[in-house]
């Protein structure tokens, strides 16, 4: 279901219970903070008194942001904030203004990595890279921001190699020399792909041949190149899973497309699904420094 | 005793996990949408010739946002038959395409809930009644019986927008009302209907088109009194068609037989 539970930081009405006011005003006590600080929230004590509420309420909402991975406390130390969580939450309150809708999650940005206005100038400034146009296969993630790449792959004739959207049946893959003009805006949607790809699990994989660059967009991407994803780390577990089969080498460049509002200055400390070797935005083009190296720096996923 | 729409729906998705089509956002789970299955588009000309369908002048085709209907989406986009479709769930409302706008490339594309709304525009509950009346609705379902009673995914949402689409005076008693869904979702039983079901007028599968007789409609309308707690609630069209119908009655633009209509069913 859509609606109340779309943005965790939707403001609660006044008839809301307390604990449920009092949840909103830590969450922007927290999100109003430096995305680098990592200061722990004050005493529980204090926050009674500054909140003027009592012991059970303030537990109740501490509770719910712990439950809900923006805040995680340490018995005998405090309460402290998860950094990738609230980047990501900083992140969609910007994205709400340039995201356009998903089909089907409406506006619920934690369930997708939304298209965004002028995404057409990333488009643009990712297919004038060599590392884009010496490509014959790309991985390109399920996301809406980059459909659009999917489209211009198929049309130069590359092979697409595409999640489904959660992994759930495997992957995808899409070859452009196979697929008819007027079917490739179909084939370059999650909606429309399943129709002209073959699908892919592990077992077969490797079919897909040798990817030469990876191409996602991201909830948040720091300038360092950590990339930041929606929370269920599916990216991790797509890259481990194709770096497990041989698809990918350690040093293939991954390139980040999103909005110049998902691009985060400050040093996180944060968890990143995997290192980003340039970032591509609407205005402008970020060379994060090092070289890819997947194996050092994509964490392992769980499972 | 539980209900017998559920009991149903969890029969009829067993089968269709065979036959059927997984979203591409939701998987297998069934409650979250209608399915596409195999040979949905051997649905589509049994559609298109339907006299209800050929002979509908300059009536309007309503489709829901369901993913049997893609087939049916691309063959009126390709021949240049505009249609109004609702954003899933009806979050963002309805939206109208003219297929003369879209690049013939792109035609297919936008038969996909993906790709519509980037052709789409979307109308206001004031400007969608300005329009024509509807003279078909189509949509799929969970299961439909040989009364015409059909299940949804179990939201409601194609009853709350045929109701819509009659508060607003869109529906005549010509409008055809079709429900496209694989063999295997019609049960041949006469089913009881709920006061808020719309019964339909037409089953079309991949083998059949299965014409259903003594179809009454005419008490349809929005149940106000049951929107409160459930997901109509928040919808922008539910706001926006409570003030449209009130300030439609406060200045008499609403035809006497319809005033009549709301009067006598509370």
């Amino acid at each position: 279901m859509t609606g109340r539970f779309s943005n965790p930081q939707a403001v609660p009405s006044d008839s809301a219970p307390l604990y449920e006011q009092v949840r909103h005003q830590i969450q922007m006590l927290v999100l109003g903070r430096p995305l680098s600080d990592m200061t722990p929230l004050p005493p529980e004590s204090q926050l009674i008194e500054s909140l003027g509420v009592s012991r059970g309420t303030l537990r109740r909402a501490i509770e719910d942001l712990v439950r809900e991975g923006l805040l995680r406390t340490v018995q005998g130390s405090g309460t402290f904030v998860n950094p990738d969580e609230r980047v990501r939450r900083v992140v969609w309150n910007r994205l709400r203004e340039v995201a356009r809708p998903d089909s089907r999650f409406d506006m619920n940005l934690q369930k997708f990595v939304p298209d965004f206005a002028d995404r057409h100038l990333a488009d643009a400034t990712v297919q004038s890279l060599d590392a884009w146009i010496n490509a014959d296969v790309v991985f390109i993630a399920p996301d809406n921001s980059t459909e659009a790449l999917r489209l211009h792959a198929l049309a130069d004739g590359k092979a697409v190699l595409v999640p489904t959207y959660g992994l759930t049946r495997g992957f995808v893959l899409l070859k452009g020399n196979l697929i008819k003009a007027v079917d490739r805006g179909l084939a370059a949607t999650l909606d429309g792909m399943e129709r002209f790809g073959k699908r892919l699990g592990p077992a077969d994989l490797a079919e897909a041949g040798h990817v030469d660059v990876i191409v996602t967009g991201a909830t948040a991407v720091t300038m360092n190149g950590q990339h930041i994803g929606g929370g269920q780390r599916y990216l991790a577990l797509e890259i481990n899973l194709m770096r497990d089969l041989d698809v990918v080498n350690d040093l293939v460049p991954v390139i980040a497309v999103v909005h110049d509002c998902q691009v985060i200055a400050e040093t996180v400390q944060a968890k990143p699904e995997c290192a980003v070797e340039i970032i591509v935005t609407p205005t402008r083009i970020i060379r994060c420094g090092t070289k890819t190296n997947i194996r050092k720096l994509t964490v392992k996923s769980n499972g | 005793m539980a209900d017998i729409s559920e009991e149903y729906r969890e029969i009829i998705w067993e089968e269709l996990l065979k036959v059927g089509r997984p979203d591409s956002r939701f998987h297998w789970d069934f409650s979250s949408f209608i399915a596409d299955f195999e040979g949905s588009d051997q649905c589509v000309s049994r559609i298109v010739n339907l006299d209800s369908f050929t002979s509908r002048g300059a009536g309007r085709i309503f489709i829901t946002p369901d993913n049997c209907l893609f087939s049916l989406r691309a063959y009126l986009l390709e021949n240049d038959i505009p249609f109004v479709m609702t954003t899933y769930g009806i979050v963002r409302g309805f939206y109208e395409i003219d297929p003369r706008k879209v690049p013939a490339s792109d035609r297919r594309f936008a038969a996909t809930l993906d790709g519509f709304d980037m052709y789409a525009t979307p109308v206001n509950i004031e400007q969608l009644a300005a329009g024509e009346k509807f003279a078909v609705a189509v949509t799929g379902g969970s299961a439909v019986s040989r009364n015409g009673v059909r299940f949804g995914k179990g939201h409601g949402y194609f009853d709350f927008e045929y109701a819509l689409l009659t508060e607003l005076d869109l529906i005549s008693p010509d409008t055809v009302v079709v429900d496209v869904v694989h063999d295997c979702q019609y049960v041949d039983k006469e089913l009881p209907a709920k006061e808020h079901d719309v019964v339909v007028d037409w089953v079309i599968t991949p083998t059949r088109s299965i014409s259903i007789e003594n179809v009454d409609r005419s008490q349809t309308r929005i149940f106000w009194d049951r929107i409160p707690g459930t997901e109509f609630e928040g919808l922008g069209v539910t706001k926006e068609l409570a003030k449209f119908l009130d300030s439609t009655k406060n200045s008499g633009l609403r035809s006497n037989k319809q005033k009549q209509q709301s009067r006598g069913k509370i």
